[in-house]
């Protein structure tokens, strides 16, 4: 009996696969006949961002800025409708790499956008490089991917962890004071954010008094670690944390009353837009760079800001201007190859690609295959009734230095 | 000095919050030979319930009442509309398949109705600020949280201990049978003790989400020490809950102190040398 089912199941699993390859070889000269000389149909981009667990609201804000540049090009460019093929990227690379190979596979997008976490880009990275597949990331910001592990195929639409600390280690030595406390989650990303404030911030004549490097991603009660920095007589304390454990960390930050003592400076994710209304007052005052501000005074931030919070009913936050910026990227490259998806054509017309930004200048670096743009000092204050991010300074333009002689 | 008792606290802190959690999955084991992988699904929801109480009323002590009233009539239908069917020595893997079912059922629930931000709950008023204790500033409502564990901890061990409906459960972790067999509707004792255990998981949840606000994904962090509390104490047992609290608590605290870099490892070393001590746990009786 067993051995019959076995058999007629292998049966019925070669002729699907007979089947499969059969079909593939009938269609791909057809596909290839009609390919770069006269596109047709829709340019088919495949959106790979967090929709469950940790990191789902930053994947809702960057799709939600994407579509809504697109919707303004009417779904346009070169000549082709865009057509928007959305995967779940999970939190880990366990869950995302499936969903990449079947955007790139199954579905044969042109390009592939989004990724938000870091870990999930590292492990994605050989894939695209090897599979010459164009991977624009609108998020996640490990500094090795526009450095030592840099690709011809992976482009940024969003910064390096490297470039929204630097520039704030010279401010805050002069502005605040010598003496530090840093407290960074101990994975790549906070091991970015640490090295690149404290390489700027020594420079400038500060020291770090205590480094604490706190488990990731379960930051659990953060009560332990406040404790420690309540006692460590620095001048200020620098953190990058952001979502969940912004908040917890925060709140405990509050709670044992160092608010208004302790000055508290940071990435700006951790004070963002997304967070700030779980962080209530504990957040005012602190202090924070990075390359965007819900109230940043330009033209275009000040028609972003007021359009996606009508159109969404949502305050927009930096990553709903880097998935803005992703559709504008997106649709400048597609104008200028003419809707021509050859993967080293779109490669070509990147570097340089330049517009003003809600976030304010934006070029997109050839050497580092990542933005060159402002970064603004901020702070929390109460506007029209709730805490927002206000620029402070603007720090000036910064670019990736492309290696890691800077932190 | 200052500085170790302020973490002594801390460490009492997280015990306590940690022996409500584990109390309630180490007794729903302890009875049904259940483990309940919804327990942190149940946590995160009580939390939840009491945010929008909260918001609604704006007094805590209505959503310390109501939010795990709510999820202790989630568990009971959960209890009596599906575990119930799922009972017996050898359906373990079914027990498991349906409660993690129902936890990613309860994440997904909590995703759609309140949305994936992270939410931050205030401490109530009454006990906001700071007092001072042996030379340290400590905010109240974390004080408080240790008397509240302490009291939950001592109001339990009256409920075993001293009362009928306590000696039933203990005859029933012993042999369900047996009890059944005296003339007692074990079926409804199970059903009761069910809901206490995901009602202790709400009340866990309310008085938690102060400390470590709410968000997807906390009720996996929560289930593993929760697990990890239940395994160091001894399978089933209040004492071993809050012994077992008590040690990952102090463990947690100091190792987070001391070593931050490594006190997720030494979390689950000091689990590990437990066992290897004490396989069955600090106070398991149930030999393997």
């Amino acid at each position: 009996m067993t051995v019959k089912t076995k058999a007629r199941l292998t049966r019925r699993q070669f002729l699907k696969a007979a089947g499969l390859t059969a079909g593939a070889t009938a269609a791909s000269p057809l596909l290839s006949a009609c390919g770069p000389a006269a596109p047709a149909g829709p340019v088919k981009i495949g959106v790979l961002l967090p929709y469950s667990a940790v990191y789902a609201e930053l994947g809702n804000s960057i799709e939600k800025g994407m579509r809504m540049y697109l919707e303004e090009k009417n779904s346009e460019a070169g000549g082709r409708k865009i057509e928007l093929i959305t995967e779940d990227e999970g939190a880990t690379p366990d869950e995302a790499t499936p969903k990449a190979k079947k955007l790139v596979e199954q579905d044969e997008v042109d390009l592939v956008t989004g990724i938000v976490s870091s870990g999930v880009l590292g492990a994605l990275r050989d894939y695209f490089d090897q599979n010459k597949k164009l991977l624009i990331c609108s998020n996640a910001g490990a500094n090795q991917l526009s450095r030592q592990a840099k690709t011809p195929y992976i482009w940024r639409t969003s910064f390096t962890n490297w470039q929204p600390n630097w520039p704030v280690g010279p401010w805050a030595a002069e502005n605040v004071g010598k003496r530090v406390f840093v407290s960074v989650p101990d994975y790549a990303a906070g091991h970015n954010m640490r090295d690149a404030f404290l390489n700027s911030f020594q420079a400038a004549g500060g020291e770090a008094v205590g480094l604490q490097l706190t488990p990731f991603p379960n930051i659990g009660d953060p009560a332990p670690y406040i404790t420690e920095i309540a006692n460590a007589e620095a001048d200020f304390l620098y953190c990058f944390y952001s979502g969940g454990q912004a908040v917890t960390f925060l709140k405990a930050y509050g709670d044992f009353g160092l608010a208004g003592q302790l000055p508290l400076l940071s990435a700006g994710f951790m004070v963002e837009e997304d967070v700030l209304p779980a962080h209530g007052d504990y957040a005012l005052g602190v202090r924070s760079g990075l390359h965007w501000a819900l109230y940043l005074d330009n033209p275009e931030n000040k028609t972003f800001s007021p359009t996606y919070q009508a159109k969404y009913d949502r305050t927009p936050d930096v990553f709903a201007v880097q998935g803005y910026d992703t559709g504008r990227v997106i649709v400048e490259m597609l104008n200028q190859t003419q809707g021509d998806t050859n993967v080293d054509k779109m490669i070509d017309v990147l570097g340089g690609i330049s517009f003003a930004s809600p976030r304010g200048p934006f070029t997109l670096d050839t050497a580092t295959q990542n933005p060159k743009h402002h970064i603004y000092l901020r702070d929390v204050q109460t506007v029209d009734g709730a805490p927002h991010n206000v620029v402070l300074a603007d720090l000036g333009e910064v670019v990736d230095p492309g290696d890691d002689s800077k932190g | 000095m200052e500085a170790f008792i302020t973490q002594l606290l801390n460490g009492l802190v997280t015990s306590m919050l940690l022996f409500i959690v584990a109390a309630g999955l180490s007794l729903i084991f302890g009875l049904m030979d259940v483990i309940n992988l919804a327990h942190g699904a149940f946590y995160l929801l009580g939390g939840y319930v009491a945010l929008t109480v909260m918001e609604q009323s704006g007094e805590f002590w209505r959503a310390l009442i109501y939010a795990p009233l709510i999820v202790a009539l989630l568990g009971l239908i959960i209890e009596v509309v599906f575990l119930r069917r799922l009972y017996g020595r050898h359906r373990h893997l079914e027990q498991v398949l349906l409660m993690f079912g129902v936890a990613l059922i309860v994440t997904d629930f909590i995703r759609a109705t309140w949305g994936a931000f992270v939410e931050s709950v205030p401490n109530p008023e009454l006990l906001s600020g700071h007092v001072t204790i042996f030379n340290v500033q400590y905010p109240v409502y974390r004080l408080s949280l240790i008397g509240f564990g302490l009291m939950l901890a001592f109001l339990l061990w009256l409920f075993i201990e001293r009362t009928r409906l306590g000696a039933i459960v203990r005859a029933g972790v012993s042999d369900a049978q047996m009890v059944g067999g005296l003339g007692i509707d074990v079926q409804r004792v199970f059903a009761a003790m069910f809901a206490f255990g995901t009602a202790l998981a709400a009340l866990a949840g309310v008085v938690g989400a102060p400390i470590f606000s709410l968000y997807p994904g906390l009720d996996s962090e929560v289930l593993i020490l929760a697990l990890v509390v239940v395994v160091i104490g001894g399978l089933g047992t209040l004492k071993g809950a809050f012994y077992g609290s008590l040690v990952i608590g102090l463990a947690d605290t100091f190792g987070k102190a001391a070593l931050p870099e490594f006190s997720r490892f030494l979390l689950f070393a000091v689990m590990a040398a437990v066992l290897l001590i004490r396989p069955t746990g600090l106070f398991g009786q149930k030999g393997g």
